[in-house]
């Protein structure tokens, strides 16, 4: 049977019914395409913009970082281009093969190679910064799916461990993190330009959009240090800290007439160019960040003191028992001299007679004079992390504290410090602004510490200490008049001195006729028994002070015979 | 004989308009799938990076379809109808048997395929097309009850819900969707009283209104969609990314493969948001031309059914108006998606977007066309189907 003769269920297609079907759909397109005309016409603006934002990216030009030299233009810090091994997590497809071979290219173990490419499961990682250039080499001839090679800039230091804390280092994202690289980061990095791009989704690149920024160089920088003295102190204090089986030490070599510093080293030491076990015990600049009591390096600023206020000539005799009562406290010398002119105290040094013409200062006067020499502030040198040391205000001075004060105790500085009062004496009164960076010397400008006189005949005074009777008659130079000031400190330990822990110290200058250099030294913990400062630093003194006169060429102010004694000096001590 | 040599022959009686429409639907899908799945396919590892992985399937699936038409057309539409039943049914077989654990291929949680080696089959793309036929076949059939909401109405209802049912087991919302869509118009077509009609839109505003009442936050979750930005890395991401394709495009188009949003910020751009790179490519002047040709095809798929039904041919004429409510229905919501008036479902753009399937069954739908607009030819030469 024919469907179309069913007559009586035959459907009535109602035309109304198929124009609203119709209808309704041919209005949801048009609805649709009005939509559409907003999006496209009205609203791109603000749909880009949004678009934009995710992938377009600013893509920075690391700039280079400057280098660092010495005074002389010697290399110090520079940056050298390498090769580091990056992962596109979405990308990394390596055989088991590869992945062997990958791993024995590293000098890791298979686990440690894919514990390192599972780091992370999107975007980018890095998987060993840097490779050596041989690696690279490799890594780049397996054509490893995911595995990028990446320019970079690391830092060298040609002079290793000799300036490691002076001139610091920079971190993995070559960002300075100690010393000037530290100090001067901004500087030396300069600033990195930009350019913008176009990304895909997996950060490949489209296209350039636009430059924004062209990178900006960073600046060179050219430090006070002398190389050449700052080796020979390094080699010197190494040694000395071996012999004496020592703690640590310090050397601060300043120039006298310019407040440079030529050299600065510390023990113990790290070699920045590998610090894969590094200790960060071992990259403190001790002689900027630490600080100690100074002990009898400081009885010159007392003996300055008691000068300028007229209240004793070099050549007044003060009497020095060998037990001086301050309070309830003894004060005590360990040689026997009944009496003792000004001068003597310091050659000898004598706490009874430091301590006694202290006691003839107010606590304001006697603070005055260790505040004008900068104890208790910031050395100023702009070096990262520097220490003001300690000096108490003079109002809760007791006099048993004011006594010990005199010959070192109750006040804390650092040898960089300690070394830039000493500049007082040795500049006729005037001290010069610190500066790690090489200056020019019609810049600098001067702070008044001492009257000229006050300054010269305490600087004789240091003199007698390196003559024959002194304390310090161990830090002689051949050649050259010799004016400094020894230190033997106890130690504090858990807020007690220790009857057996020293800090031996010497500060001197030479030529002690128009001193040039002045030379801190600090040994901490000699521990093979000698433990005076003229006598275990005095000789490492001695010896910096000598080479350092004979590299920058400074006429000898000695006689002759001066020189002989040295020598018998030197012989001395060689059979000590 | 001079007269009989210049007659037309029978295959140039066919609506070229309409078969230009689809092959001209087919060639843009073809160009934009290739543009849009460049760089997916190369990046991939499952294409060997090959570029041309899509388009070579897509190809395939348009010759494929091509054939499949073409051999559909020759069955005439009595044997549609006395088959539809029956395939409906084969239709239903094949929708629980993809919810088959080891038989169905679950990608990204969905157990939508039925591997068949070569090619994966998605029978919910091919259910439209069934869902078509029965519905346009039982709204014959049951003509005489079109009044009645409990024998007209209810019957169709329950088959519709359980082939819903199943699809929402795969889980495929989107088809879905289309299947009931198709099965109220054809009813609606069909006669079925319309006060049937407005009680449902009544039931739905009441339902509406109650989700509103009860629950804001299921609001919120369903109207997410308005605002992709608010949530640009999470729900909003994929929306997020059409609407800046559609941005980026404005008037004309960043030209062809100059889109941005294809190189792997869209997700599925080469398949439910096809559109998207169409927008950012061609602008709104190509969006246009796709919204028209699709209004087009809409258009002829309801004048053949219009005709049909003059010619007192109920079936053809609710097959015909059936396919043009699918294919609307269908194109409506992808692209409604697209632009962010309809919240993400996972519907293909039909004849455009990336699945063979899909393309298998629009080219049926254009056949059937083809093959009803043909027998309207044949009758007006006095030819009985």
């Amino acid at each position: 049977m024919n469907y179309h003769s069913r007559k009586l269920l035959k459907l009535n297609l109602a035309p109304w019914r198929m124009a609203t079907v119709g209808g309704l759909l041919l209005a949801g397109l048009t609805v649709v395409a009005g939509r559409a005309f907003y999006l496209q016409g009205l609203n791109t603006d603000y749909l880009q913009g949004k678009g934009d934002a995710v992938s377009n990216r600013n893509l920075t030009l690391p700039a280079h970082r400057g280098q660092v030299t010495d005074r002389y233009g010697q290399l110090l810090a520079i940056s050298t281009p390498v090769e580091s091994l990056w992962a596109r997590a979405a990308d990394l497809n390596l055989s088991a093969d590869q992945r062997v071979h990958l791993a024995r290219v590293l000098d890791i173990s298979p686990a440690e190679l894919a514990k390192t490419l599972t780091r992370k499961t999107r975007g980018e990682f890095s998987v060993r910064r840097p490779v050596t250039p041989e690696q690279a080499v490799k890594i780049a001839a397996m054509g490893l799916p995911g595995l990028t090679l990446q320019r970079e800039y690391r830092r060298y230091y040609p002079a290793g461990a000799v300036t490691a804390q002076v001139v610091g280092f920079t971190n993995v994202d070559d960002k300075g993190q100690e010393g000037v690289e530290r100090a001067y980061q901004d500087w030396l990095a300069g600033r990195a330009g930009e350019r913008q791009i176009l990304r895909d989704r997996h950060g490949n690149t489209i296209r350039d959009l636009a430059p924004i920024k062209t990178a900006q160089m960073g600046g060179n920088l050219t430090l006070s240090l002398d190389l050449k003295i700052q080796y020979l102190a390094h080699r010197e204090l190494a040694a000395a800290i071996e012999k004496h089986k020592a703690k640590g030490g310090s050397i601060v070599v300043l120039d006298a007439k310019t407040g440079e510093i030529l050299a600065l080293v510390n023990q113990p030491v790290f070699n920045p160019n590998n610090r894969q076990n590094y200790k960060p015990d071992l990259m403190r600049n001790r002689a900027v960040i630490d600080t100690f009591e100074p002990g009898s390096t400081v009885k010159p600023f007392v003996a300055a003191a008691v000068l300028e206020r007229g209240l004793f000539h070099p050549d007044s005799v003060i009497e020095t028992p060998d037990n001086f009562r301050v309070g309830n406290k003894l004060v005590h010398d360990e040689h026997h001299h009944p009496e003792l002119t000004v001068t003597e105290i310091i050659q000898k040094s004598s706490n009874v007679g430091a301590a006694k013409m202290a006691m003839t200062l107010t606590p304001q006067q006697h603070w005055e004079v260790l505040h004008r020499a900068g104890f208790g502030q910031l050395p100023g040198s702009g070096f990262p992390g520097e220490t003001a040391g300690r000096l108490r205000d003079p109002a809760t001075w007791k006099p048993v504290e004011q006594a010990t004060m005199a010959y070192g105790y109750g006040l804390s500085v650092s040898l960089l410090q300690l070394t830039r009062a000493y500049m007082a004496f040795a500049n006729d009164g005037e001290v010069m602004p610190l500066s790690f960076l090489k200056r020019e010397p019609q810049e600098i400008v001067g702070e008044r510490v001492f009257s000229p006189t006050v300054a010269r005949e305490v600087r004789a005074m240091m003199e007698t200490v390196t003559q024959e009777g002194g304390t310090g008659t161990l830090t002689r130079v051949p050649g050259y008049r010799v004016a400094g000031k020894t230190g033997t400190a106890h130690k504090l330990v858990n807020g007690h001195y220790a009857p057996d822990r020293y800090l031996a110290s010497f500060v001197g200058m030479a030529p002690a006729s128009n001193p040039r250099l002045i030379i801190g030294v600090t040994i901490d913990e000699p521990s093979d028994g000698v433990y005076y400062g003229g006598s275990v630093a005095g000789p490492v003194f001695a010896q910096v002070m000598a080479a350092s006169l004979r590299l920058l060429g400074l006429p000898p102010d000695a006689p002759e015979t001066e020189t002989k004694m040295t020598e018998n000096a030197v012989s001395a001590r060689g059979g000590a | 004989m001079l007269y009989a040599a210049r007659a037309p022959k029978p295959s140039a009686e066919l609506d070229f308009s309409l078969l230009w429409l689809a092959m001209g639907l087919l060639a843009i899908g073809l160009v934009m799938v290739y543009s849009a799945s460049i760089a997916i396919a190369e990046a991939a590892r499952y294409t060997h990076h090959n570029g041309e992985y899509y388009l070579l399937r897509q190809g395939i699936f348009i010759a494929m379809g091509v054939g499949v038409g073409m051999a559909a057309f020759r069955v005439p539409m009595r044997v549609w109808q006395q088959a539809a039943p029956y395939l409906f049914l084969a239709g239903l077989l094949l929708l629980v048997v993809v919810l088959i654990p080891h038989i169905g291929r679950e990608v990204n949680g969905s157990r939508r395929w039925i591997p068949l080696g070569f090619a994966n089959l998605q029978p919910s793309e091919l259910m439209k097309f069934l869902a078509v036929l029965y519905a346009a076949d039982y709204t014959t059939r049951k003509a005489a009850f079109m009044h009645d909401f409990k024998k007209g109405f209810l019957p169709m209802a329950a088959v519709m819900m359980l082939a819903g049912a199943l699809l929402l087991r795969e889980p495929d919302f989107g088809a879905f969707v289309v299947i009931v869509s198709i099965a109220m118009g054809i009813l609606f077509l069909g006669g079925l009283n319309w006060k049937v009609f407005a009680g449902l839109v009544v039931v739905l505003l009441i339902g509406f209104v109650l989700l509103i009442l009860t629950s804001p936050y299921r609001l919120q979750r369903v109207l997410g969609f308005m605002d992709p930005f608010a949530d640009p890395y999470g729900k909003g991401y994929q929306l997020s990314h059409a609407l800046i394709a559609f941005g980026r495009g404005e008037w004309l188009g960043l030209g062809l493969g100059g889109s941005i949003e294809k190189l792997f910020y869209l997700p599925e751009a080469h398949t439910d948001f096809l559109m998207a790179v169409i927008a950012e490519e061609f602008g709104f002047v190509g969006v246009v031309v796709v919204v028209a040709l699709f209004a087009w095809l809409i258009v002829k798929a309801f004048l053949i059914g219009h005709r049909a039904a003059q010619l007192e041919r109920n079936f053809c004429a609710l097959v015909a108006q059936g396919i043009g409510i699918w294919i609307g229905v269908q194109a409506l919501i992808n692209m409604g998606v697209n632009v962010g008036l309809l919240p993400t479902k996972g519907l293909t753009l039909p004849f455009l977007s990336f699945g063979g399937s899909g393309i298998i069954a629009n080219c049926l739908a254009v056949a059937i066309l083809l093959r009803i607009d043909w027998e309207h030819r044949q009758m007006m030469r006095g030819k009985t189907f």
